[in-house]
């Protein structure tokens, strides 16, 4: 490129990573500079190439279940135990025994603090990842899913599915946040698993509006917004960018 | 009798006191379990993900993510709360860089891009060439990607395939914003150059 904008400005700007006045000034120069305004048009098109190319490997189910053993699994006792061996058991039985009445014990006090929202909101998505089955009803059809809900909840969750969009619904699940039952909707993004929660903007008044917030929390990306007197939060590992163009989508579907 | 009134003077409060340490200790391992489980099981996929496009082949993934999760048991107590998934795919890069070490002594590091496509360069893309682009074959695009020397490789895939922040991608490579910033261009470039020298779909050119 012959302009003072290197390729590296381009590919931060493409990325959302150049400071504001950074980018505005960029964007400035993407007017008059026709060579930086082709060679944007065509990283854009590699990404868009890129998203729609599934490129992320995932595990088999024999891999998943493999790796979750390594994860879990202690570091195994090799051979049979000894007579100490036998001893140490019997104490690990008797502490057992005493670990389950102070375990109910410890279930109820001291009182844990009610987590916030956001909080819920990601445990939920981590709890449907952990399980392995996210969805309750799990169907990619929008009018098989809303249906399901109709009886479970006390209101009626707007469910579209965006496949020609880039996020494929893949299902629903009843939750339960904010103290209230809540419709869980599951989306994928490049075979990233989105989950979008929405309810009743009255059940959690927080006053927050139509612009979607992000925050992070143990490394999954957090959108929430208020539109329609609905509430909405989407939780995923997709990139923050993902998780604004499907809430961009949700708002122009409703 | 005697011997009877000291047991019962004694126990109680000596006993009370070890159960109450037993109880601590094995409600720490309980929880502290508890709580790996949640910070690094959601993020295996990702870790798979890396660990796939860095050694190429499923055995050795599978080996590279294994070794990586014991090693994050293992530093658990270090691990400060905050971003798991970034956390978990340095262990996974730093697991993956030993492997190599002992098995290839890091000959795969030193490739060079392929400058034969990398030459060409520089000679402007028309706009039909981003329609092209956007419709590359996704199996010449996979190999594009593998293409990439390892460096610019694993910038790709925790940006493009696992949507992190340059900061996050920094701190997980252990190199300056900046130079995620050029690696990441450069990958781009190469990715272009590469699928327009190979005629964007196969069976093209």
């Amino acid at each position: 490129m012959s302009c003072p904008h290197t390729e590296q400005e381009l590919t931060a700007y493409l990325d959302g990573e150049l400071e504001l006045t950074s980018a505005l000034t960029f964007e400035r120069h993407l007017e008059e500079c026709t060579d930086c305004a082709r060679a944007l048009a065509a990283q854009r098109a590699l990404r868009e190439a890129i998203g729609a190319a599934g490129l992320r490997y995932r595990p088999t189910p024999a891999q998943t279940r493999r790796l979750r053993r390594a994860a879990t699994a202690e570091p195994a006792a090799p051979g049979w135990p000894s007579w100490r061996g036998l001893q140490a058991i019997a104490a690990i039985a008797g502490l057992l025994l005493v670990a389950v009445a102070s375990w109910s014990l410890g279930r109820v006090w001291p009182p844990r603090s009610a987590p916030d929202l956001a909080e819920q909101v990601v445990s939920s998505h981590v709890r449907s990842l952990l399980a392995g089955h996210p969805a309750d009803v799990a169907s990619t059809d929008q009018h098989t899913v809303k249906p399901w809900f109709t009886g479970k909840l006390d209101y009626s969750p707007t469910v579209v599915d965006l496949a020609e969009k880039g996020f494929p619904l893949a299902g629903g699940r009843l939750d339960y946040l904010g103290n209230h039952p809540v419709a869980a909707l599951i989306y994928r993004a490049d075979r990233h698993v989105i989950n979008l929660f929405t309810w009743p903007a009255a059940y959690t008044p927080d006053g927050s509006g139509p612009e979607p917030a992000a925050s992070t929390r143990q490394g999954f990306h957090i959108l929430h917004w208020t539109q329609g007197g609905m509430t909405w939060w989407a939780v995923s590992d997709a990139s923050e960018d993902r998780l604004r163009e499907l809430a961009r989508r949700l708002g122009a579907a409703n | 009798m005697a011997s009877y009134a000291i047991i019962t003077e004694t126990e109680p409060p000596a006993c009370a006191a070890m159960l109450s340490k037993i109880r601590d200790r094995l409600f720490r391992q309980d929880s502290r379990r508890a709580r790996f489980e949640q910070a690094v099981l959601p993020h295996l996929d990702a870790a798979w993900d890396l660990a796939r496009w860095l050694t190429r082949n499923d055995q050795d993934a599978e080996d590279v993510v294994q070794t990586a999760s014991l090693r994050a048991l293992q530093f658990f107590d270090g691990f400060q709360g905050g971003n798991a998934r970034a956390w978990l795919l340095t262990i996974v890069r730093n697991a993956f860089y030993s492997w190599l070490q002992q098995r290839h002594r890091g000959h795969e590091i030193a490739d060079p891009f392929d400058e034969e496509i990398h030459s060409r360069a520089e000679s402007g893309l028309a706009d039909p060439e981003a329609e092209l682009l956007r419709q590359a074959d996704s199996r010449l695009l996979r190999q594009g990607f593998e293409s990439l020397p390892l460096p610019y490789r694993e910038v790709m895939v925790l940006r493009e395939l696992e949507g992190l922040s340059y900061k996050e991608i920094a701190a997980i490579a252990g190199i300056p914003i900046g130079t995620v910033m050029s690696r990441l261009a450069r990958a781009r470039r190469h990715l272009q150059d590469f699928l327009i020298a190979h005629g964007v779909k196969e069976g093209r050119r």
